[in-house]
């Protein structure tokens, strides 16, 4: 070192005054490092001028030792993996510095890296090409410790044969080396180092003969026989996939029954020989199996096993003897409205069937009915399997018979099944009278966790069950499985699937006698819904709104419902309610009046929620109108028989007829139809909107004073500054009031006036206008124009019709049937926005005895033609 | 220890140790008979100490034994099984060879040659004979690279023979190196095995008939020379192995 710095001292002599050991210093980053800068060739400076920057930072002076008067050194701590420039300065003490600061300054480069790591985990692999085991062999290994980029770690892989020595470098974990040929029985050293510019170490070596690092093809042309004279064994054949000269191998066997994952591995000890083939035995007759081999080196602890073997499958022949019985069950259902049950029987093939079932037997016998022949008689029930059939590890599940049977009967039934050789054992099971009710088991629990059900219950008690049947149904599909009498708690066997709800139940069975089910439901596993709860209807108010929805369908739940959350908007401010999951309504409140709302519901199971879609409605302006009952004959009649015309006292009745009925269904107003002038007087201030007026082209005083002249008050509700605007504003003798307004109110009850609307239904000529010295309704002048004017609505809100009174139209005054229109109406007017007219139609307010569902109705259908048939006036 | 030792231990402990003061003065009081008695059964102990010595001593080399003849039984059977592998990549070898010398294949390795190496194995000791198995097995590499030589200029480069033939000429180094290792083992004294007569002989230069039996003799010379090296590792076996175990036996 001493050496070269003196030779760079040398080199430099002509150049340079300062000089930094060592030079170019490879460091390691979490150490300290001592440089030392040198005075050479002049006496201009001492030491104690100089001073270090390490880059642009001047390193601080308590850093520096110094040697002697023409040498400095500095100790730093190698921080950071980026390299770095470390000066010796020099202070301008002298012009003669400060003319060849050139001279008085000198750098090295810092390069920071890590020492290497000791590779670990080193594995080599040598795989076979066609008949023999390839010349190159891989190796993998992991990495240890860190590597800077100035300073890389690389890795170097030998390979040492007896005689021969192999070597590749890499910068990653693994590598591979070429040999001439693969050194079958040849000791064999393998090692990794890993080196940088710091040092070198070596991983452990695999020093292991060189076939402890094979690893062969699986076994080829496996050949599965099947002998009919063992119908509970297979025998195997195979190839050895490389000559017993390179390799001598032992084998592993496993098989599973066709379209099980489940395998069954054959013990080592009796497939660790090098063997072609094996028997298979204590296999169930006439059952598929998929049979796999594997091999590796003999010798224990040498190289690795091969991949599985492609499937060799082979059915077991049929066996000579069926043993078992078929397992017998039933689905009763209820009959609606007539005192029977639907029995079905349903049965699983026996467990060792030996062979395939070609048919059932069935005989049911009635208990009170013993000595009826027919009943005695066995019905033959064949069954017709595929040769897939049984290669399910999941038995087949047979539909055999179905009866109706009457509650008060009991039946006894019995099932045998054959295979070609011969009969099962009988399975039996009864089915008791509707009340006898054997007890249930108790404290049924039901928990899922690992993908499975998990079952227990509590044996009933004074009875003695000889065992339990749990049944699993689900969609429509039912399964079932036995449990002996001690058990109590156990797992459901078949292939649940998740987010499916299954009804779990637990049938004690005594002595043949099923007892009364415990049943629960449950999910493996819930997940969020497929879709949120539908908004049916709504019921607004001013400052509340009533929601109400509907379930989410069973199917689509995937899970319990665990709650609903209401979610509604105005503007950017989102509230939210959450309800018990029992609610399928719920009353929002405090809500602003006359504002639009957006809703949501959703509901939330454990797995997840999903939401409905976006509902908006308009809060009512003004609040729902509450009559006193006292007014109420009158504010009725006034509602019937009230007509809106501008001066009944002009007008002669043509035609009058005091029999005509009054129609019960008269369309229903409310206040909140607001489109009704007669209405105007039954309502509150509240019930018509500053909007409306100004909307309709009836902003007259004359509508308004006609708005008020039916003069049937009453209302309780009567405290709108706006009914002062009519100059008629008395609160009216009720008696007197609606003997006054007969004539015109039976007009209305003839549906004259209400043909006035564009239903274009033919008007009734029961009542006449045509002696009025009045002008005509504009309807009833230009009916056209009518129609156009309610055009609009009417393609809006074609429930229209629900208010028009003809007896041709009867059926479209139900209520009901309106309703249900409207509300298809509705949710086809869902994603439009409310506009004024909506608004109208959307602040609705029930009329005491109204039903409910007429809620949404009538507004703007009414409304319109109302004010088509007013402007002209 | 031996046994005097411990009879002058014996004698320290009643000089020292107080408590056993009164049964040594007792001691001192009896007469020479009884210190002669306490002399033979201190030499009996000592006998029986000594037995016990020779026998974990004995017991010591049988299974450092046990164990060398183990390791020879691995290094036996590792470097059998190469020969066997040899010996199928020979047999395998001259049926690609005749497939591949045309016709007359089967003439061609009837014919007798010249300058062949000779297929027995020599030597009366087991160290001579593995000598002989290394110098015949090495003796055969010049004539495979002649071999190798010639075929690749009557092959093309794809042929499967000249794959093969470089497959067995490299296996045949590894035996040769392993039996080479076995013999170092076995006689560590003794010098590495070479060929006595110095460089082998190979035959001069020879037309393409020449070469098709040449080549065909050597391989099939060799593969008589690996049956022969097999039958003779099986023989070393248990002359070899396992005579070290009755060495020990006898020494016992």
């Amino acid at each position: 070192m001493i050496n070269s710095v003196l030779l760079f001292c040398l080199s430099s002599e002509l150049y340079n005054h300062l000089v930094i050991t060592p030079q170019s210093p490879v460091l390691e980053i979490g150490t300290n490092f001592t440089a030392t800068c040198m005075i050479i060739n002049t006496d201009e400076i001492t030491a104690k001028d100089l001073y270090w920057n390490l880059s642009d930072i001047t390193v601080s002076n308590k850093q520096y030792t110094k040697i002697n008067s023409s040498s400095l050194s500095v100790t730093i701590p190698v921080i950071g993996e980026k390299h770095e420039w470390l000066f010796c300065f020099c202070k301008e003490v002298s012009n003669y510095v400060y003319l060849n600061r050139s001279k008085f300054r000198h750098g090295i480069i810092l390069t920071k890296g890590y020492r290497p790591g000791k590779p670990e985990n080193l594995s080599c692999e040598a795989v076979q090409v066609k008949m023999e085991i390839s010349s190159t062999i891989t190796c993998v290994w992991k990495k240890v410790g860190r590597s800077s980029t100035d300073v890389p770690t690389k890795y170097t892989l030998y390979v040492k044969e007896l005689g021969r020595n192999h070597s590749k470098e890499t910068n990653g974990n693994s590598s591979q080396v070429n040999l001439e040929i693969f050194p079958h029985h040849m000791p064999m050293e393998i090692w990794v180092e890993a080196h940088n510019k710091l040092g070198r170490i070596e991983s452990g070596h695999l020093s292991k003969d060189a076939d402890s690092f094979v690893k062969t093809n699986p076994p080829s042309d496996i050949k599965v026989i099947s002998e009919k004279t063992f119908p509970t064994s297979l025998l195997i054949n195979w190839t050895h996939p490389i000559a017993e000269e390179y390799l001598k191998l032992t084998y592993q066997i496993r098989f599973c029954q066709n379209g099980s994952q489940s395998w069954t591995y054959v013990p080592l000890v009796d497939t660790d020989k090098y063997i072609q083939s094996f028997r298979l035995q204590n296999l169930r007759p006439d059952t598929v199996y998929v049979i796999q081999v594997c091999c590796k080196n003999a010798r224990r602890g040498h190289g690795y096993w091969s991949n599985w073997s492609t499937n060799a499958t082979m059915r077991t022949p049929e066996g000579s003897k069926l043993t078992g019985k078929p397992d017998l069950w039933r689905i009763i259902t209820k009959v609606d409205g007539v005192n029977e049950r639907q029995v079905r029987f349903i049965t699983k093939d026996p467990v060792f069937a030996n062979g395939r079932i070609q048919r059932f037997h069935i005989k049911i016998q009635d208990k009170k009915d013993k000595v009826k022949s027919r009943s005695e008689e066995w019905e033959r029930i064949p069954v017709n399997r595929s040769e897939a059939d049984g290669s399910s590890s999941q038995r087949e599940i047979t539909f055999l018979k179905q009866i109706d049977l009457a509650d008060e009967r009991s039946v006894r039934v019995y099932v045998t099944a054959f295979n070609s050789v011969g009969e099962s054992a009988q399975a039996s099971l009864f089915i008791p009278d509707k009340a006898y009710d054997l007890a249930p088991v108790e404290g049924l629990n039901l928990s899922s966790h690992g993908g499975q059900l998990w079952l227990e219950w509590k044996a009933p008690k004074n009875k003695a069950v000889s065992e339990y049947v749990v049944e699993w149904a689900a969609n429509g599909w039912t399964d079932w499985q036995r449990e002996n009498r001690t058990t109590t708690h156990t797992v459901i066997k078949g292939n649940l699937e998740k987010f499916v709800c299954y009804t779990v139940s637990v049938h004690p069975v005594y002595s043949g006698w099923t007892g009364k089910p415990a049943s629960v439901q449950a999910f493996v596993e819930e997940g969020a819904p497929l879709e949120g709860p539908e908004i049916v209807d709504r019921k607004l108010g001013r400052n509340d709104v009533e929601l109400v929805w509907k379930e989410i369908p069973q199917d689509k739940r995937r899970g319990f419902i665990t709650k609903y959350t209401i979610f509604y908007k105005n503007g950017s401010k989102t509230h939210s309610v959450t309800v018990p999951a029992n609610t399928t309504s719920y009353t929002l409140t405090s809500l602003s009046g006359n504002t639009r709302y957006d809703a949501w519901i959703s509901a939330s199971t454990i797995g997840g929620s999903a939401r409905s879609l976006n509902h908006s409605f308009w809060t009512l302006k003004y609040g729902e109108c509450k009559r006193s009952p006292r007014i109420e004959m009158s504010w009725l009649i006034k509602e019937n028989f009230w007509p809106q015309i501008p001066n009944p006292g002009e007008s002669t009745i043509g035609t009058w007829s005091p029999h005509h009925p009054v129609k019960a269904d008269t369309p229903k107003e409310n206040c909140l139809s607001g489109i009704s002038v007669l209405d105007v007087d039954v309502c509150d201030g509240k019930c018509v909107f500053e909007e409306d007026k100004a909307s309709l082209p009836l902003k007259k005083d004359k509508y308004l004073s006609e708005e008020h002249s039916s003069g049937i008050g009453g209302s309780s509700c009567m405290s709108s500054p706006r009914q002062s605007v009519s100059d008629s504003d008395e609160g009216g003798d009720m008696a007197d009031t609606t003997a006054s307004t007969v004539q015109y109110s039976s007009v209305m009850a003839s549906n004259g006036y209400k043909g006035q609307t564009p239903s274009s239904q033919p008007q009734q000529a029961i009542f006449s206008r045509s002696e009025s010295t009045q002008p005509l309704l504009d309807s009833e002048e230009n009916p056209d124009m009518l129609l156009q004017e309610g055009s609009k609505h009417s393609q809006r809100f074609p429930r229209q019709p629900c208010f028009t009174h003809t007896a041709q139209n009867k059926d479209s005054t139900d209520p009901a049937d309106c309703h249900q229109r409207e509300m298809e109406q509705q949710e086809l007017l869902e994603p439009l926005d409310f506009y004024p007219l909506e608004e109208d139609s959307e602040q609705t307010t029930p009329t005491e005895g109204q039903s409910a569902d007429w809620l949404p109705a009538a507004p703007a259908s009414s409304y319109m033609p109302q004010r088509g048939g007013y402007r002209p006036q | 220890m031996c046994g005097f030792c411990l009879l002058k231990k014996f004698e320290k402990q009643c000089d020292y140790d107080e408590s056993s003061q009164f049964a040594c003065d007792t001691e001192r009081r009896m007469n020479g008979h009884v210190k002669s008695m306490h002399f033979q059964q201190l030499m009996e102990t000592a006998a029986a100490l000594l037995s016990l010595l020779l026998v974990m001593a004995v017991d010591s080399t049988r299974t450092v034994a046990a164990s060398r003849n183990q390791e020879c039984g691995n290094s036996l059977q590792q470097t059998l099984k190469l020969t066997r592998l040899v010996q199928k990549e020979s047999v395998d070898l001259i049926k690609t060879y005749k497939a591949s010398q045309g016709e007359m294949a089967e003439l061609f390795c009837k014919v007798t040659v010249a300058d062949v190496p000779d297929p027995n194995i020599s030597g009366l000791e087991p160290s001579e004979r593995l000598a002989s198995i290394s110098i015949h097995l090495q003796a055969f590499f010049p004539h495979f690279k002649r071999v190798y030589e010639q075929q690749t200029d009557l092959q093309s480069p794809t042929s499967p023979l000249l794959a093969e033939l470089t497959t067995v000429s490299t296996r045949s180094k590894n035996l040769a190196t392993l039996i080479n290792s076995f013999y170092q083992s076995l006689f560590p004294n003794l010098p590495v095995p070479e060929p006595a007569g110095g460089p082998t002989t190979l035959p001069p230069p020879q037309n393409v008939f020449q070469q098709k039996v040449y080549g065909c003799v050597v391989l099939k010379t060799y593969k008589e020379l690996l049956a022969n090296v097999s039958r003779e590792l099986r023989t070393l076996k248990n002359k070899v192995c396992r005579r070290r175990i009755q060495i020990n036996t006898l020494f016992l």
